[in-house]
């Protein structure tokens, strides 16, 4: 128990400390919870949205490569070649801008056909012009599918990894963080309380040292007004003086047993303070 | 009479392409390829044809569809480089204008690969063995078209080709070439028809003359309808100079094709007026349509005795036999079962 709290001086304004870091920790703890599962309510979104790209694009990937070999049926092999060289500009462009979800910037890449760059129409004028088109119309969706299936792989494995952190963050405020903070306010409390009764127990013991000291002196005041009675009396019996003698030592007595009780009450006063703090 | 003297020079030759036409593939066997599960079967069944052990020493984990193109490609170059060396005479320089064709793509290649710089070895490794003339490796010198003809092409059978592409602008771009090429195949078909015309003897004479009407119209048609989208490059003007000038469409309909056929609907309305290519373009596939009219050309010309053309019809079936059998092969890599059926067989 004592191993699991963090190492602070039992003080009052430590625990005012120590109970505000538990607020923040329960906060935050919450907050990233919720983080955590808009995270993973996008990724499993993202990950459907892969199987379904992938599924389609083992389909649109055969029709392109068929188309390929309509192309070569047509043409002869050359052709490849033919159009690897005629092309000069790039038709088809690729750009990036990033998206925020929950904090979290994700690529996302975007495809963009510039219809007016056509560097090979020519090819195949007087042979298989039309098919050359065509797989070029096909292949150009095959790496429109592609861009769209890399952005969600990409934005699929930094969630991945986001999603792992949080979860960790989450982890460890809720099995680390919370449990030692109140285990230190637990230890703050009782240390707090050992002090108390510590407190009260000296004060008991000064009360008491205070009631044997003022018994002390009342008995010494008793003895001394007893030995001037005896005194007294001993003058009385001998002067014949009985009323006087008799009324005296009761007169003396009287305020000593007021200012006694006077300091009792104080005590109990101040140890009631005490307590109450 | 014509028949007489034939065998003198070009009996064996005949006789030699007569062999080669009876191994062509024909429809049953095609049946079977198709019926093929992977690539190794596709070689097992092939193995019992013509094409023997033509794949023997590649391994299954190697044996890819390029590789069986590859093979049979230069099994069909080897034995035709055979027939070219025991030809003599007019049947040589026949067979040298077969050439021709393959000479100029070879020449666009070369061209094309030498504006952008590439690696000479590169390019020679993908131009067309039948297209192979000696001084194609030095084609890469030139940077523009003057340059190009006086140093390297001037010494070619493809000089006098280049006549009228000189008032085009001298620099070379993709462009040009592709115009370029076009030029010149249309250049060359009509050389081939004045050689056939002059040279060649009936019935021959009438054969290729008919093959070099299709391959004009096709290319005419081919252009008409891929320049469609690109207007703006090729006007009127110069399509009328790219459109050959020979074929069944020549002249009429080439006018037409060249001024009036803006869209699609129009060059189809033009068609419809020529009988041979009516609805050519109701079916899907244009290019499959003039494959089964050249190949149904090619059966044809075999029914002639005593015809040099018999060698070009053979040449034109193994090209498209090994078209048929990559396509076959494709169909059967990707496991697309349903469009296998499109090849072309008439045997």
């Amino acid at each position: 128990m004592s191993a699991n709290r963090e190492q602070v001086f039992p003080t009052r304004m430590t625990l005012g400390l120590m109970k505000s870091k538990l607020k923040g920790a329960n906060q935050g703890h919450s907050l990233l919870k919720r983080k955590s599962e808009a995270l993973t309510k996008r990724f499993r979104e993202i990950t459907k949205r892969i199987d379904e790209s992938k599924r389609r694009m083992g389909t649109v990937m055969q029709t392109a490569s068929f188309s390929l070999a309509e192309v070569t049926y047509a043409t002869g092999e050359n052709i490849a070649y033919q159009i690897q060289e005629s092309v000069a500009n790039a038709r088809f462009k690729v750009g990036t801008r990033t998206e925020n979800v929950s904090g979290v910037y994700l690529p996302l890449f975007e495809s963009s056909i510039d219809s007016v760059i056509n560097d090979f129409k020519l090819t195949g004028l007087g042979r298989g012009g039309q098919q050359v088109q065509r797989a070029k119309n096909i292949y150009t969706k095959v790496v429109e599918s592609l861009v769209h299936l890399a952005s969600l792989q990409t934005a699929f494995v930094i969630l991945d990894e986001v999603i792992k952190v949080t979860n960790r963050r989450v982890n460890a405020i809720e099995h680390v963080i919370i449990p030692r903070t109140e285990n230190t306010i637990a230890y703050i409390n009782s240390e707090l309380d050992e002090l108390d009764r510590e407190e009260f127990y000296r004060l008991k013991k000064v009360q008491e040292k205070k009631q044997k000291k003022s018994a002390a002196l009342d008995a010494e005041l008793k003895a001394k007004a007893l030995n001037a009675a005896n005194k007294l009396e001993v003058e009385n019996t001998d002067s014949g003086i009985d009323a006087s003698g008799t009324g005296g030592p009761i007169n003396e007595e009287l305020p000593s047993t007021t200012s006694h009780t006077q300091a009792g009450q104080d005590l109990v006063t101040e140890r009631e303070d005490d307590v109450i703090f | 009479m014509e028949g007489i003297f034939f065998n003198i020079d070009n009996g064996f030759i005949e006789g030699v392409v007569r062999g080669f036409r009876n191994g062509l593939l024909t429809t049953n066997q095609y049946l079977n390829l198709t019926q093929c599960d992977n690539l190794d079967d596709l070689k097992l069944q092939l193995s019992s044809t013509d094409y023997g052990n033509f794949l023997s020493n590649v391994s299954s984990e190697a044996l890819t569809t390029s590789i069986i193109q590859e093979r049979a490609s230069n099994k069909l170059y080897q034995e035709f480089q055979y027939i070219r060396d025991q030809s003599s005479g007019n049947t040589k320089t026949f067979l040298d204008y077969v050439t021709y064709g393959y000479m100029i793509d070879n020449v666009a290649l070369m061209i094309t690969g030498t504006i952008h710089e590439r690696d000479k070895a590169e390019i020679l490794s993908r131009c067309h063995p039948l297209g192979w003339f000696d001084t194609l490796p030095t084609l890469t010198v030139a940077t523009d078209l003057e340059s190009l003809y006086q140093t390297v092409l001037v010494d070619t059978p493809l000089a006098p080709y280049f006549r009228d592409c000189f008032n085009t602008s001298d620099e070379l771009d993709d462009v040009n070439i592709e115009i370029i090429r076009n030029k010149l195949y249309r250049a060359y078909l009509q050389d081939f028809y004045d050689f056939v015309t002059t040279e060649i003897p009936e019935p021959a004479r009438m054969i290729v003359q008919e093959m070099l009407d299709f391959e004009a119209d096709r290319r005419a048609i081919n252009i008409a309808l891929n320049s469609l989208q690109s207007s703006d490059v090729i006007t009127s003007e110069l399509k009328r100079e790219l459109l050959p000038s020979i074929g069944k469409l020549y002249p009429t309909m080439t006018e037409q094709m060249a001024t009036q056929a803006t869209d699609f609907d129009s060059l189809k309305s033009i068609l419809n007026n020529v009988h041979e290519y009516r609805g050519i373009f109701e079916t899907k596939n244009i290019e499959d349509q003039f494959y089964k009219i050249e190949m149904e050309m090619c059966r044809d010309a075999f029914t002639q005795q005593f015809t040099v053309s018999a060698i070009w019809a053979w040449l034109k079936s193994r090209e498209q036999e090994v078209r048929n059998i990559t396509w076959i092969a494709e169909c059967i890599a990707q496991n697309q079962r349903e469009r296998i059926n499109n090849y072309i067989s008439v045997y």
